[in-house]
């Protein structure tokens, strides 16, 4: 895969890290509060993206889409980011050719000559009863994403079944449609806030799926017992 | 059938790939991703000796033993199966050996192992949750996960393994469930809660971080429910 500004991953695929060589006078968009450390000749800027404006009264799991843009004064600048949550990054090129569906909270960093399309909108409970968003990322240019545990790639040739919650990102060449499996379901036994639902992600044509290899939702559903209830 | 496992140690994730016929049975929620032709169904599992439907509905930290059966009509399908912490996974091969697992450990296992309801532990004086064990019998494989990181103690003789910390057991082993120190008060304020006794020979899987510790360090400071 070819990209445009140098990079490299650190400590994946637990604890990935994500360290981009911005070449002198370039920018590059980064999640708001993901940067970690970064050269000094590096200036940053607080900005909404582009077609988020429309979007801006739009809550994606709870925040908005907020983005940093960093641009390299006069020399080349180091800019460490690190995710919200422990997991992996890994690297996508978007052309004309293909353009890729993101899970919001997957969004890390990109080139400014991305689009990203929050208006978008993947079906409502798409992700385990949570209201998040997918973007679309379009243009051409390097983007960046990210997930709570490793990212595993899988190349897709016909019929393929995944949890929603699970997806990271998919390349726009492929088919989907929701489904509901219900030998999977097993929402009514109230095991938790989230999930339980048996809702799945049908994948046909040709293209690559990411997953990650653990989802939030289980995690807040195993605390859940062990917050304090209101009488105390 | 056979199982790969990916990104040891700390975001394990496992991939099985069965053939004709073979069949995977999972904990509920575990399978995140398959090839399309896999079939699913949900079941409440009957042990060897029946009745266990009481059992199966217990809530332990609000989670049932509710298991998804897939199956796979053809050659070559793949299921991808993560557990709900983040962890290890560990492959154990049943031959003959029974094993006791801690019924959130248990990730997925081959059809013909048998698995029983067979032994609830004393309520933990800590988390409150009840320790739920699950009986592994029979010849197949068995899919265990862990909170943090998995290592084997081969007991010869007497060892002491706090509850939160157990992934599984060979049933060789004799074992007690009993108060850290003598007192109530004193294992209370120890935090050590309950451990389990090992007399005998056989192996013990230790986790090495405790999820009881981690959820109430963690969900004390959420908001109230």
């Amino acid at each position: 895969m070819n990209n445009k500004i140098p990079y490299r991953v650190e400590h994946n695929p637990a604890y990935a890290s994500l360290v981009l060589d911005v070449p002198a006078n370039e920018t590059v968009m980064v999640e708001a509060s993901a940067m970690a450390a970064m050269d000094s000749g590096l200036q940053m800027k607080s900005k909404m993206k582009g077609g988020l404006m429309k979007g801006i009264g739009r809550m994606l799991g709870g925040e908005s889409l907020f983005i940093n843009e960093f641009t390299a004064q006069g020399k080349q600048g180091e800019l460490y980011i690190s995710p919200g949550v422990p997991g992996d990054v890994k690297h996508y090129y978007v052309s004309s050719k293909c353009s890729l569906m993101v899970q919001s909270s997957g969004f890390v960093a990109c080139s400014p000559e991305i689009e990203i399309d929050t208006k978008f909108q993947g079906f409502k409970g798409f992700f385990s009863g949570e209201s998040l968003f997918l973007l679309k990322a379009t243009g051409d240019g390097d983007f960046w994403f990210s997930s709570y545990g490793a990212i595993i790639e899988i190349p897709i040739e016909g019929d393929y079944v995944v949890d929603t919650g699970y997806i990271v990102a998919f390349e726009d060449t492929l088919n989907y449609s929701v489904e509901n499996i219900g030998g999977l379901s097993f929402k009514s036994l109230k095991t938790g806030l989230f999930g339980g639902e048996g809702l799945v992600c049908r994948f046909s044509g040709e293209g690559r799926l990411w997953i990650q290899s653990h989802n939030i939702a289980p995690l807040i559903n195993f605390l859940n017992p062990f917050r304090p209830t209101k009488s105390n | 059938m056979n199982i790969e496992l990916l990104h040891q140690p700390e975001s394990a994730i496992a991939r099985v790939s069965l053939d004709s016929g073979e069949e995977l049975v999972a904990q509920a929620g575990a399978m995140i991703a398959m090839s399309g032709s896999i079939n699913a169904s949900t079941t409440l599992r009957k042990g060897k000796g029946g009745g266990v439907m009481g059992g199966l509905k217990r809530m332990v930290a609000g989670e049932s033993l509710f298991l998804s059966v897939f199956r796979s009509p053809t050659d070559g399908n793949t299921i991808w199966l993560a557990p709900r912490l983040i962890g290890d996974l560990l492959i154990y091969e049943m031959k003959g050996q029974d094993l006791v697992v801690q019924a959130t450990s248990y990730l997925a296992c081959s059809s013909q192992v048998d698995l029983d309801v067979g032994f609830q532990g004393f309520k933990s004086l800590f988390s409150g949750e009840s320790i739920f064990w699950l009986t592994f019998s029979g010849q197949g494989v068995a899919l265990l996960a862990s909170f943090g990181a998995i290592y084997e103690v081969p007991v010869d003789g007497e060892y002491i393994v706090d509850t939160g910390h157990i992934v599984a057991f060979e049933k060789s082993l004799d074992f007690s469930i009993a108060k850290a120190t003598s007192s109530l008060m004193g294992s209370f304020l120890s935090g050590e809660g309950l451990v389990c006794r090992f007399k005998g020979k056989g192996k013990v899987y230790c986790q090495t971080h405790n999820p009881g510790s981690f959820g109430s360090t963690v969900g004390s400071q959420l908001p109230p429910r």
